[in-house]
């Protein structure tokens, strides 16, 4: 991909095509975007990375009107501020277009249909739509992307590279050359490794036209090989605004989308015992085959890789979560099927697993009950009576997780919805950890949660442990391996290819999950 | 691993401890909440007070109590079935009115056409409704049928098998006795009044003190999070197409009771009112949440409504209007008030 790599500084002198200045953007009591600004100039491909949650989605959203943002902000594109919220039709006049993660293709309908979608011109008297004006004009689109496609034929049936061409050709067919700005919001996500060299070719050239590119993604390898300029997005906060990117490299980037967690935490010594808590024979699951591990008392184990690696699928395994193809867990001496389907997880329960998913709002926690209600719900039937679950116990054990993890508000009469990520995060956990589990499997703990919720998170895992509770991270974010971990499970392709121990480096759990020969096709890092 | 030396890093992302914060709840917004929580209650009172100015003598008597108290069973048992599935998130299950209309079928029929006696042809209607339930819990959960339109068949099919036991005919002429098992008087009501009280607190306290009632209250907020922690959510799911269906039945055999006997085609003028009472109970007592003691005073609420209408000497077609219309204002309120607490 370096052959279409070509930094190129901004020219100060020129106006921006895109200035977002002010933006914030508030729900509830969350604020997912704070005093924003960005700045897109002329010709530019600009890059815009941020972890999950970070605030990028919420972005992109206000820009194509979908939310309006808090009072306050504004939005020019090329000198001329638009209405906010945006319309649609003004930010299409504006010259502002947006290819979507998926790329937003009908794969029945023909290649001109797809180009065309939305920009229909009806035929005046039969309001039919004139099939070859449109057609035409899908071919001219095409034509300037220097990829001349049979217009007629299905989206269907083109290559991935093709489909790309398809969905960048619907963004520009408006601008003229040299004009507009186009967003990628996570748009190579389907493409495979050749298509994407090809795909940013054509993205290149346009850039050279004069057409402003801003670039959305969660490949920094990317990044840093076709963008001219960068800006980081950290907590709904702009942490850098336009680097250039032959200043940076993955590493940095990395170091500054996650920044905020390499101070607060350091590595504590580990309470791993000697005393085995729990272990696995034999899972397959997903991609994973074969899989053996043991987990002792105290211990915390990390498992990590790229997406369709299979370390998500085993950790949802162990916990009942997922029903694995073969497998067994042994708790405590007591035995689990993990491939037996189940109609819910309650034997794991009962054997002291817990499990902390990584939906938290879709699989944690029901976000219109209470917090106490939510915090109890595993222990009702085991603490209450058949005939009532007893009212002391609960208020009892709620405001003890509430002091424990300093969950705000502390209101235990609050729905979970109305809390922040951060304390909804710290709900369900402290709905596990009240009652000290054998075993306790976590998915991404602390993502979209701020710093003080990290640190909270931290400590609580880090006082399971050495309440004895055996812990498996599943997890991508290498800061969170590094600082909590005692061992680290890499896997790649279903099998476990390193395992590090010790002093865990980021930057070694990083190359250990890339580094080991080229990336493949279509395993992409995760969201 | 000690990495306090990137500290020049970390620049600290803007207060976020700010969203931690609690939100001031205002004065205004509290009152609100209570004027949401008793709003019908309030109107229900206004409405008495405005039919008693407008027909003094007439509608403040202890008749118009006896008739609005003693005329709503049939309806408390269809609306506690009702709010069975609602409650574990089954929305809707049509065929409630259908299942009573069955069972109530089912008991005359078996009685005056094939001499059975009263009490093993009761048991038969009931078991008839639960195996309807279990039928349908059957299609929607495990086969994983559209409630909606499982249940739209299923009422309809019931309808049809109803009217051919029946031969399209009101099937009358119960033992005198059995009619005591619902009119029996206490304390000026008919007992049957008594049976829907303590349907109604017996759900209430289900749901809102066992364990069983939390666990129906979660897999009705999220059944995932109900599965990963440990509740049998399609157990519970189907129990409660069973449990509703097993009130279509006992509160049949009541109706039937009362009535000395049924008319099949009455069942879907039951749907409405049944449907109203629910939604409008979503706008007492826990404002945007189903809830059994709401639905109670729902029904009270709205027969009052129309007995005043018809005093009034407004004709039957006011009962038709005055549902569908209160209908409509009990969801949009209903909505609203969902709306504003997320």
């Amino acid at each position: 991909m370096n052959a279409v790599s070509q930094a190129r500084p901004p020219d100060p002198a020129r106006p921006q095509r895109l200035d977002v200045a002010g933006l914030s953007k508030t729900f509830g009591s969350m604020r997912a975007l704070s005093d924003v600004h960005l700045q897109v100039a002329h010709g530019e491909l600009h890059g815009l990375v941020g972890q999950n949650g970070c605030g990028k989605s919420t972005l992109v959203k206000i820009l194509t009107g979908v939310y309006s943002p808090d009072p306050g902000a504004s939005v020019t594109v090329d000198g001329l501020r638009l209405d906010l919220p945006i319309r649609p039709l003004r930010q299409r006049a504006a010259g502002v277009s947006v290819v979507h993660q998926n790329l937003g293709l009908v794969d029945d309908l023909t290649v001109w249909e797809n180009v065309r979608l939305g920009h229909y011109r009806a035929l005046r008297l039969s309001r039919r739509i004139n099939r070859r004006e449109e057609q035409e004009a899908a071919e001219r689109v095409l034509a300037r992307l220097g990829r001349a496609l049979e217009a007629g034929q299905k989206v269907g049936s083109l290559s991935a590279q093709d489909r790309a061409v398809v969905a960048i050709a619907r963004a520009v067919q408006d601008h003229p050359a040299g004009s507009g700005l186009i967003i990628f919001d996570e748009s190579t996500r389907a493409l495979g490794r050749s298509a994407r060299a090809r795909f940013f070719r054509t993205v290149r050239s346009l850039v050279e036209e004069g057409t402003s590119v801003l670039l959305i993604s969660h490949q920094l390898e990317e990044i840093v090989d076709v963008t001219d300029r960068v800006t980081v997005l950290r907590d709904g906060a702009v942490i850098e605004a336009g680097l250039l990117t032959r200043e940076v490299d993955e590493t940095s980037l990395t170091r500054m989308m996650l920044g905020r967690h390499l101070v607060t935490h350091s590595r504590r010594e580990s309470h791993a015992q000697d005393q085995p808590v729990a272990s696995v024979r034999g899972l397959a699951v997903g991609a994973v085959t074969g899989l053996d591990l043991e987990v002792r008392r105290g211990e915390v184990l990390g498992m990590t890789g790229l997406i369709g690696s299979g370390f998500v699928e085993a950790a949802e395994a162990l916990t009942g979560a997922r029903t694995a193809r073969a497998g067994t867990l042994s708790v405590h001496g007591r035995d689990l099927a993990l491939d037996r389907r189940r109609g819910s997880t309650k034997e794991f329960v009962r054997a002291g697993v817990a499990f902390v998913p990584e939906r938290r709002l879709e699989a944690g926690v029901a976000g219109e009950l209470t917090v106490s209600d939510n915090l109890t719900l595993p222990r009702v039937s085991r603490r209450g009576g058949r005939l009532r679950i007893g009212a002391a116990w609960q208020a009892e054990e709620t405001a003890a997780m509430i002091a424990k993890l300093d969950i705000r508000p502390p209101d235990p009469h609050a729905p979970v919805h109305t809390l922040s990520g951060g304390n909804q995060q710290k709900v369900l956990l402290a709905k596990w950890l009240a009652d000290v589990p054998h075993l306790l499997v976590l998915h991404e703990p602390t993502q979209a949660v701020d710093v003080g919720a990290r640190h909270d998170i931290i400590e609580a895992i880090r006082a399971a442990a050495r309440d004895g509770c055996a812990v498996v991270i599943a997890s991508i974010d290498p800061t969170d391996l590094a600082v909590l971990c005692d061992r680290v499970m890499v896997f790649r392709g279903g099998q476990v290819t390193r395992e590090l121990s010790g002093d865990l480096e980021q930057d070694a759990i990083v190359r250990a999950v890339f580094d080991d020969g080229t990336r493949s096709q279509g395993e992409e890092q995760a969201d | 691993m000690d990495v306090t030396r990137q500290k020049d890093l970390d620049t600290p992302p803007p207060a976020p401890r700010a969203a931690h914060d609690a939100k001031p709840v205002s004065a205004s917004a509290r009152a609100g909440h209570v004027a949401s929580r008793y709003a019908v209650i309030g109107v229900w009172a206004a409405m008495i007070a405005v039919y008693t100015v407008a027909e003094p003598g007439l509608f403040l008597t202890e008749g118009t109590f006896q008739t609005i108290f003693g005329s709503q069973q049939s309806l408390v048992f269809l609306t506690m079935a009702l709010l069975c599935t609602i409650c574990v998130g089954e929305f809707v299950d049509l065929s409630v009115p259908a299942t009573f209309g069955f069972s109530a079928t089912i008991l005359p029929v078996l009685v005056v056409d094939h001499g059975w006696g009263v009490w093993p042809a009761a048991a038969v209607a009931v078991l008839g409704a639960i195996t309807v339930g279990v039928v349908n819990g059957l299609l929607v959960v495990v086969v994983g049928v559209n409630t909606i339109v499982a249940t739209l068949g299923m009422s309809t099919f019931l309808g049809g098998i109803s009217l051919w036991m029946s031969h399209l005919n009101t099937v009358s002429g119960l033992p005198t006795g059995f009619g005591k098992f619902a009119l029996y008087p206490v304390a000026g009501l008919p007992i049957s009044f008594f049976y829907g009280v303590a349907l109604v607190s017996g759900f209430a306290y289900v749901l809102a003190f066992t364990p069983l009632g939390r666990h129906i209250r979660f897999v009705g907020a999220n059944r995932e999070v109900s599965r990963l922690s440990g509740i049998h959510v399609n157990r519970i799911r189907l129990g409660s197409f069973v449990a509703s269906s097993a009130m279509c039945g006992v509160g049949a055999i009541i109706a039937v009771a009362a009535l000395g006997g049924y008319n099949p085609t009455t069942s879907d003028t039951l749907l409405l009112p049944t449907f109203a009472s629910v939604f409008l109970g979503t706008a007492v007592l826990q404002p945007g949440r189903f809830n059994p003691i709401g639905t109670f005073v729902g029904i009270y609420f709205l027969e009052t409504g129309i007995l005043g209408l018809q005093l009034l000497g407004l004709e039957a077609w006011v009962s038709s209007v005055f549902y569908g219309g209160v209908l409509i204002a009990a969801v949009t309120i209903a909505t609203v008030l969902r709306r504003r607490s997320t």
